[in-house]
């Protein structure tokens, strides 16, 4: 399974790639958006996970899902929020922007591993 | 001894009595010579008839007394009027004697008297006057025909006291006959008026005068008269009661009646009026000086100046007024009223007039002018603006601050030129106030806010009130329009609106900061997570050391992140435990710029700073400028990749202040974000770069401690070029 997680934060990319790669998934880290986005035309993606805080003055994790939409190559990827906004009401705020699901930090690992789990490889 | 015939015959005509002897027909068969006055001498074989020398009225007289005459009734005494050969009335009394069928007559000239009688008769009638005597011996009261016409009683009535007397009223009879009885007593004349019931029931009144004949020490009898004096008392009753008026009325007008004699410069007063000022009531006339001592110190020369102007002009009328003196001592307003009567010359001789007290008149005026001057204390005093209108809209009362702004705006004075409101506001109003003043003419009373801008170009906001004034009979009368200053209170209002949405902004930025922090903690915490996770699992063990270090590094994050939390949750605390000392300013910053050289060094930046020249010296909280000042460096520091930070002490510009710069070339601030970027928790942009990690705190802190140290923070900026921080720093020496 192919899971693209764009994260700006080194270590909490670090230790999702460590904790995913576990569970027989390839993690391909993405810094920014416009890596992202490259990632996405390149590689055949079963799930993206992304970070909303992606930097000051960088595209936000909001925006760089309104970019995915547009391409038709990812439009029946799942999307998930991975977010340390975690105030009452983040949640529903980033599905309603589209995101697919979301997770807080610190990320439940149990849990976000079993929803990997319900998705069908492609 | 009888008389001898001889001297007989020379006393018959040497006497100075008339003689006759008469036939009982009046035939004269002899006289004495002093008959001849009446006729001349008979010749012989002449009949002459003493009737033919009687004046007719007493003929028939004489005739019925010589008929009464008898043998029974042989002597008459009566009186007659003869006529003289020189045409003289000659009255004679005279005693008629029958004897022998002849007439002896003895007649005595009482002409003298007769005269006297005639005159007191007709004066007696002319004056309704009587005569009577009282004998008190005999009791014998004598009447004479006056006292019986004055009673409408029959002359022939005999009269004693108890029927002169019975004319009383039965309640004045007892007292009167008292006089009577003390006179003869006493020998004290006594005199009365009173009134009687005449005979024919007619009231009158008389006036009795009584004195009494003294012989031997004791009175022998009392001579009298009576006055018949009822028009004269009709009279005086009428007099009185006519002047009785005259005072009631004079008393009416608080007035004194007064005549002025020009020539002698005497003036006459009534004497209520002397009362009144205290002159002497002996005397009817007052010297005019005497007068003009009543007259007020402060008033003589103008009175004396329009009273000698009132002399001298056309017309007859005179005018003054001043203020006298009443006998209390307290002055009073009078007015002169009068008439002059001139004399051929024109010159005037007489003055009459009136002097009327005017002085309640004058206190109401007084009090009415007060009140004015109340009422216009109250306008000036109560609102901003006040106006009094009449029903037409025209000013009747204005306070100050509207009289000013009138006259310097419309150069028109309500208070000497009638003014209709309408004509002196801005063109603006005019459609506004007719429709008001028109309600308010119904009867409401009706609100408006104003806004309008003043001299100065500020707004003012005035709430107008327009209220109608009801008279008595609940008519309106006039509006009174008030326009109320609310210009505080609409600040004020503003002020509110600001404050709330200003708490709003805080609120959210509140929340805002709480989720901001929210995310800084989870943002470490999820990497001390993951990796305590790791390497309890043990699946890497040769990442381990790797792995440590990483827990490290957002161990410390998590830990600057709380620092900085409770710092600013002090700030409230801060306030009320200043501690301000005197510190050299080079030394501090000094110290600071030491602190992070290490920190800038690492970054490879050209970190420098310049000292002032000067020591210079400010009272400061040290706990507070400190770690303002290490925020500020801090930021720059860590907001700038590659380049330098240059920080540099400034005195001379101002006496007051000490400017300390730091300057930076580091990302720099957009100028829209100049104002956020003091507020907690923003970093540029909404989100929090990894790359300049941080709360965001740290500027927001400064300018806060800045300002509690009475300083500021100026912020210069471009985005991608650098920034430069002034901080400016009261000396408060």
């Amino acid at each position: 399974m192919n899971i693209l997680y764009v994260e700006d934060n080194k270590i909490n990319a670090l230790v999702m790639d460590k904790m995913l790669s576990k569970h027989d998934s390839n993690v391909i880290i993405a810094e920014n958006g416009s890596q992202a986005l490259k990632v996405v035309k390149e590689k055949n993606l079963d799930l993206i996970l992304v970070d909303i805080n992606l930097g000051l003055n960088q595209m936000d994790g909001c925006e760089l899902l309104q970019r995915f939409r547009k391409l038709d190559i990812i439009k029946n990827t799942p999307v998930f929020a991975v977010t340390a906004y975690a105030m009452p009401g983040d949640k529903q705020r980033f599905i309603n922007i589209g995101f697919d699901n979301y997770f807080s930090k610190p990320v439940n690992f149990d849990k976000l591993l079993s929803v990997i789990s319900t998705i069908v490889v492609s | 001894m009888p008389f001898t015939l001889e001297q007989f015959e020379i006393l018959a005509e040497k006497t100075l009595h008339f003689l006759f002897i008469l036939k009982k027909n009046g035939e004269v068969i002899a006289y004495n010579n002093r008959c001849e006055t009446l006729f001349t001498p008979s010749y012989i074989g002449e009949v002459k008839y003493i009737t033919d020398y009687i004046i007719d009225e007493d003929v028939k007289i004489f005739k019925g007394a010589i008929a009464n005459l008898s043998k029974e009734n042989s002597i008459i005494s009566k009186p007659f009027s003869f006529v003289t050969k020189n045409n003289m009335v000659l009255a004679l009394k005279f005693n008629l004697t029958y004897h022998d069928d002849l007439i002896y007559a003895t007649g005595i000239d009482t002409t003298e008297e007769y005269k006297e009688h005639r005159a007191l008769i007709t004066l007696s009638k002319l004056t309704k006057t009587g005569a009577w005597y009282f004998n008190p011996k005999t009791k014998e009261m004598y009447w004479s025909k006056g006292c019986y016409y004055i009673k409408d009683l029959d002359p022939d009535v005999p009269m004693t006291r108890e029927l002169g007397a019975s004319f009383y009223p039965i309640e004045s009879r007892a007292r009167l006959e008292g006089y009577l009885d003390n006179l003869i007593k006493n020998k004290e004349p006594y005199e009365y008026t009173e009134k009687i019931i005449s005979h024919k029931g007619v009231e009158k009144w008389v006036k009795v005068v009584a004195q009494p004949v003294i012989y031997k020490n004791e009175v022998v009898y009392v001579n009298g008269t009576i006055a018949d004096v009822t028009e004269r008392h009709n009279y005086i009753k009428k007099l009185k009661y006519n002047e009785e008026t005259k005072h009631l009325a004079l008393k009416g007008i608080q007035s004194g009646l007064f005549d002025h004699i020009i020539e002698t410069n005497m003036v006459f007063y009534s004497s209520a009026f002397k009362k009144m000022l205290g002159l002497p009531l002996s005397q009817d006339f007052v010297p005019e000086e005497e007068f003009r001592k009543m007259i007020h110190p402060e008033d003589v020369e103008n009175a004396l100046k329009r009273h000698l102007d009132n002399l001298n002009k056309t017309g007859n009328h005179y005018f003054n007024y001043y203020r006298l003196k009443h006998h209390k001592g307290t002055y009073h307003h009078y007015e002169v009223h009068g008439f002059r009567r001139k004399n051929k010359k024109g010159e005037t001789v007489r003055m009459i007039g009136n002097l009327i007290d005017v002085h309640q008149k004058k206190l109401d005026e007084q009090t009415i002018i007060e009140g004015k001057s109340r009422l216009q204390a109250i306008v000036n005093n109560a609102f901003a603006y006040t106006v009094l209108l009449d029903t037409q809209g025209k000013i009747l009362i204005a306070d100050k601050k509207s009289l000013k702004i009138i006259k310097q705006d419309f150069n028109i004075d309500p208070t000497q030129t009638d003014s209709f409101f309408i004509d002196v506001m801005p063109i603006n109003f005019k459609n506004s106030f007719v429709h008001t003043f028109n309600e308010a003419l119904k009867g409401n009373t009706i609100k408006k806010e104003i806004e309008r801008i003043t001299n100065e170009g500020d707004t003012q906001w005035l709430e107008s009130k327009y209220t109608p004034i009801f008279d008595n009979d609940y008519k309106i009368n006039s509006i009174l329009v008030s326009f109320h200053d609310i210009s505080e209170r609409k600040l004020a209002e503003q002020a509110i609106t600001e404050a709330h949405l200003r708490e709003q902004e805080l609120s959210n930025l509140k929340s805002n900061i709480l989720s901001n922090f929210s995310h800084e903690i989870r943002t470490p915490l999820n990497g001390i997570m993951t990796i305590s996770n790791l390497i309890l699992e043990d699946k890497y063990p040769d990442e381990q050391n790797q792995l440590l270090k990483y827990l490290e590094d957002s161990k410390d994050r998590l830990l600057d992140t709380m620092n900085k939390l409770s710092n600013f949750s002090e700030i409230n605390a801060i306030h009320d435990n200043l501690n301000f000392e005197e510190v050299d300013i080079n030394y501090i910053v000094e110290t600071s710029f030491r602190e992070y050289k290490y920190m800038a060094d690492s970054k490879g930046l050209n970190y420098t700073l310049e000292l002032d020249t000067e020591s210079p010296q400010a009272k400061i909280d040290i706990n507070l400028f400190r770690p303002a000042l290490n925020n500020v460096i801090h930021n720059a520091i860590k907001y700038t990749k590659k380049g330098a930070v240059d920080i540099y002490i400034n005195s001379e510009i101002s006496k007051k202040n000490i400017y300390i710069y730091i300057k930076d070339t580091g990302i720099g601030i957009d100028k829209k974000d100049f104002d956020k970027i003091f507020e907690p928790l923003i970093q540029g942009s909404v989100g929090i770069s990894r790359q300049y990690e941080g709360t965001g705190i740290g500027l927001s802190l400064s300018k806060r401690y800045i300002e509690i140290l009475g300083g500021k923070i100026k912020l210069k900026s471009k985005l991608g070029k650098g920034t430069e921080l002034i901080i400016i720093i009261p000396r408060h020496l």
